[in-house]
């Protein structure tokens, strides 16, 4: 049962609510429009983590395989010689987006995938095996970087899903209901008022007729 | 909405009382919340390709960052004149329809991203290019930073 607004029984008041109702309304509307596509990105954003992750786990359990298999080619000591050269510091361009008022933080490797920046290596005196675990390396590391926009995306849409949920609960069930319920009891008590008015002027007019 | 109105050394002063206030602000709190996103102005695809780091100013002062890949897999599917042609981001539309969202296009150019991005054709009607939510889910996965959304004021009407 909808809770009933104190207001002095009006026709002012009677405006005024009608006039809130509608205001309502229209809230109500762009905070629907709003919700469904916040829903919409949260759930595309959640399949896009599952890949990523996916994606992620298999990378790195080739990677693990590439290079265990190219340590035990070369040993561990002299992959490790070489590879001190190969070392590089990762560039993640950080940037933000907005998806429908969200403000979204948006993260990219940065670099030329032509260019292979981790093989920096002899060439000459390392093996293919070596080769493919920096590249599966590279596709690992882009993966994380993936995965990291993804699970803070999927964060804030969860966020801001709850807080518009909120909102868009109190209007659906406590205020328009609450301005529905006080407008119809207020046009209730106006035509009571009428047909009593009426009927005290039939009685008045029978009265008079009777004199 | 105005309450009472006055006339007061001959401007127009509105009252309104703090509960229509309180809904009024939220309305245009939310107005400008999902509309913060949009951007000042577009930028051609083919200027975009030439910046290290692309991006666009939006309304609230913050930058809107396209990703590269994406704009790549833009210029794969359009030629040098179209690339120079096409604006980014593009701007979608969501109506008083909840089933559907419109592209907003000037050129022939979105028509044709917009059918390769979804494998199917589209037509472009005063301005608009109409696709259904479906659809919509589809674009937003392979062009997410290069579409923005755009509450329009219609909806509230």
């Amino acid at each position: 049962m909808p809770q009933l607004i104190k207001v002095r029984p009006t026709k002012i008041e009677l405006v005024k609510l009608k006039r809130r109702l509608f205001l309502a309304r229209r809230v109500q509307k762009i905070v629907k429009d709003r919700l469904s596509i916040l829903t919409m990105e949260f759930l595309q954003t959640a399949r896009d983590a599952v890949e990523a992750q996916i994606k992620l786990l298999d990378g790195s359990s080739r990677l693990y395989k590439a290079v265990s298999i190219a340590g035990g080619y070369h040993g561990y000591i002299a992959m490790e010689r070489e590879l001190i050269a190969s070392e590089a510091d990762l560039k993640v361009a950080v940037g933000s987006r907005n998806i429908a008022g969200v403000r979204i933080p948006s993260f990219e490797l940065t670099g030329n995938p032509e260019k292979f920046e981790m093989m920096r290596y002899s060439l000459v005196d390392t093996s293919s095996w070596l080769d493919h675990a920096a590249l599966l390396s590279k596709e690992c590391l882009r993966a994380i970087v993936e995965l990291a926009e993804l699970q803070r995306d999927f964060e804030l849409l969860a966020m801001e899903i709850n807080r518009t949920k909120r909102i868009t609960n109190a209007l659906e069930y406590v205020i328009i209901p609450g301005l529905q319920a006080t407008i119809n009891y207020l046009s209730m008590k106006f035509e009571e008022r009428d047909r009593e008015e009426k009927a005290r002027l039939k009685r008045v007019k029978v009265l008079i007729a009777l004199e | 909405m105005p309450l009472l109105v006055q006339e007061r050394q001959g401007k127009l002063q509105v009252k309104q009382s703090p509960y229509e206030s309180m809904l009024q602000e939220c309305l245009r709190g939310e107005l400008r919340l999902v509309n913060t996103g949009l951007p000042q102005s577009q930028k051609r695809l083919m200027d975009l390709l030439s910046e290290e780091h692309p991006h666009v100013v939006c309304n609230d002062g913050s930058t809107h960052f396209f990703k590269k890949n994406e704009l790549e897999y833009l210029a794969s599917v359009l030629d040098t004149d179209e690339q120079r042609t096409l604006l980014l981001p593009m701007l979608i539309e969501l109506g008083a329809n909840q089933a559907e969202a419109a592209i907003i296009c000037e050129a022939q150019v979105e028509e044709k991203v917009i059918s390769e991005a979804l494998n199917m054709p589209v037509k472009c009607e005063e301005g608009r290019i109409r696709i259904y939510k479906p659809q919509l889910a589809l674009l937003r996965k392979k062009l997410k930073t290069t579409t923005v959304y755009v509450f329009s004021p219609k909806i509230v009407a």
